[in-house]
């Protein structure tokens, strides 16, 4: 319960903090780090505009991939603090929930039947099915070390006591910082600001939406955001009172958006042909971190 | 210690896979050198000073200095292109290392044998035949020779392992280093551009009706 309230806290400001990271570094001042939700609030006031090749499938998706990823949310723990849903295995139903909305988007942007959009599709899908390998690799081998199968007691039970744990640690958080990157489709897989149709992943799926149903859409971006900087900052974590764990939670996600922010600021978006390969490197790495895994267990045959 | 240096010398291998210009697989080269520069410092307790003095400088004066100064060099001079121009994509080059790096795990697995150190053994494995790899899929001299250079690292990891029973081995391992250099020597003299033998296309402006 914990881990909710505090998600959607920092759904809050969470891409305000990145904007005012890019106008900062661009040398501008920067609009403050509450004016994304502003602009949200603004569009949930307003109407949608549905076109006539539309069918009921467009209206009810950007509903069900808010939800879904509000109930992915609810998986997530807090260190000691359960998430709202918790049971063995859950990090396989975290990962589908998210793969439920993303069917739905997909799904509404073929509705609308503009060629621009089904291709904006096909590569969120290929992406995300290049991502998803690593983020299983990488918990089952977290599961691994830790005997541990929910996202609770792995993360409750990892404590890091050798040099390769800290390395795995490292890794870790890499491999889901740039998850978190392909997932909200940030800038070296795909650029937020282009507004060249052909260019664009995420951007491009949701032309057609509008006033409410983008203001969902946007704000489901936020709290995934958030959503992966609660499970980067439970890899620091561990079993610490509340006390400690709060101001450490909002740390990483602080410095997780500012360095999402440079990120952006100092990197080009990569060209559409080379993102598959840098999308394998995470399913390369989490390789490695089972071979460490496996190391630090000692189940290789001597 | 050893086992994180030795892990990210295997995600250089997946990085020089997907590298696109020869400055980088240069860079690669250099930080391969200091990674090995830090496994000689601390698997190799065990022999006499002098023998470890001479092998820590010629990790990093000769692999992680001057044979990368030389290349840059020699590509500068040959006027050699700055691509690597692989024959084939370098997704299927990712997925491949990945495959060499999952099966040497596999194989490492079967052998029994209490005296082998198996982070070494993989990681030594795996970047031979990274250079093997490497070799057989780019079009340019000079790539080969990157690529021998990191075979050679590979046979360096795998001496490094016995390096406290037999130190005769790192030195021999250290004989390929020189052998590499008079590859690149070769390169050099013989002002090899691109690849070998390469038909001068401006030539063709001389025919005339």
């Amino acid at each position: 319960m914990v881990s909710l309230i505090l998600i959607i806290a920092t759904s809050l400001f969470f891409t305000g903090i990145i904007i005012r990271t890019k106008s900062i570094a661009s040398g501008r001042k920067g609009p403050g780090i509450f004016q994304p939700m502003k602009d949200i609030v603004k569009l949930f006031k307003k109407g949608s505009v549905y076109s006539r090749t539309t069918s009921i499938i467009f209206q009810i998706a950007p509903s069900f991939y808010f939800a879904s990823i509000l109930m992915a949310i609810l998986c997530v723990p807090l260190g000691n603090y359960l998430g709202v849903i918790s049971f063995q295995g859950d990090f396989i139903l975290f990962a589908y929930l998210l793969a439920f909305g993303k069917f739905f988007m997909i799904i509404s942007a073929l509705d609308t039947g503009s060629s621009f959009e089904g291709m904006g599709a096909s590569r969120e899908s290929l992406f995300s099915m290049l991502a998803e390998p690593a983020f299983f690799i990488l918990m089952g081998s977290f599961a691994l070390l830790t005997g541990q199968t929910s996202f609770h007691g792995i993360f409750s039970t990892l404590h890091y006591g050798s040099h390769i744990s800290y390395m795995l640690g490292i890794l870790a958080t890499f491999v889901f910082v740039i998850i978190a990157m392909i997932e909200n489709s940030r800038m070296p897989i795909d650029d937020p600001k282009t507004h060249l149709e052909l260019t664009m992943i995420h951007e491009v799926m949701i032309l057609d939406n509008s006033g409410f149903d983008l203001g969902l859409i946007l704000h489901a971006t936020n709290l995934k955001f958030a959503m992966y900087g609660a499970i980067i900052s439970n890899f620091f974590i561990g079993d610490l009172s509340l006390m400690y764990t709060i101001p450490i939670f909002f740390v990483v996600q602080i410095s997780f958006a500012i360095a999402v922010g440079i990120f952006e600021s100092f990197m080009a978006r990569f060209r559409m042909s080379h993102n598959p390969q840098f999308i394998f490197i995470l399913t390369s790495v989490s390789l490695l971190i089972f071979f460490g895994v496996l190391l630090l267990l000692e189940r290789f045959a001597k | 210690m050893t086992d994180i240096l030795l892990i990210t010398f295997a995600m250089t291998l997946l990085y020089i896979g997907i590298a696109n210009r020869l400055t980088t697989y240069i860079r690669i080269l250099v930080f391969q050198g200091f990674l090995l520069f830090g496994v000689t410092f601390l698997a190799l307790s065990q022999i006499n000073v002098a023998n470890l003095v001479f092998i820590l400088l010629e990790t990093i004066i000769f692999k992680a200095l001057a044979v990368p100064i030389f290349l840059n060099y020699v590509i500068k001079k040959n006027g050699i292109t700055r691509v690597a121009e692989p024959f084939i994509p370098n997704f299927i080059t990712l997925i491949i290392i990945t495959l060499i790096l999952v099966i040497t795990i596999i194989l490492s697995n079967s052998i029994h044998d209490t005296n082998l150190d198996k982070t070494f053994f993989i990681v030594a494995l795996s970047t031979l035949f990274t250079g093997l790899y490497i070799i057989s899929t780019r079009r340019k001299i000079i790539t080969h020779v990157m690529g021998y250079l990191v075979i050679e690292n590979g046979v360096f990891i795998l001496s490094l392992a016995v390096g406290n029973e037999m130190p005769m081995l790192v030195n021999l391992g250290i004989m390929l280093d020189i052998f590499a250099s008079v590859f690149i020597l070769g390169v050099f003299f013989n002002k090899i551009g691109d690849v070998l033998k390469d038909p001068d296309v401006n030539q063709l402006r001389n025919l005339k009706d």
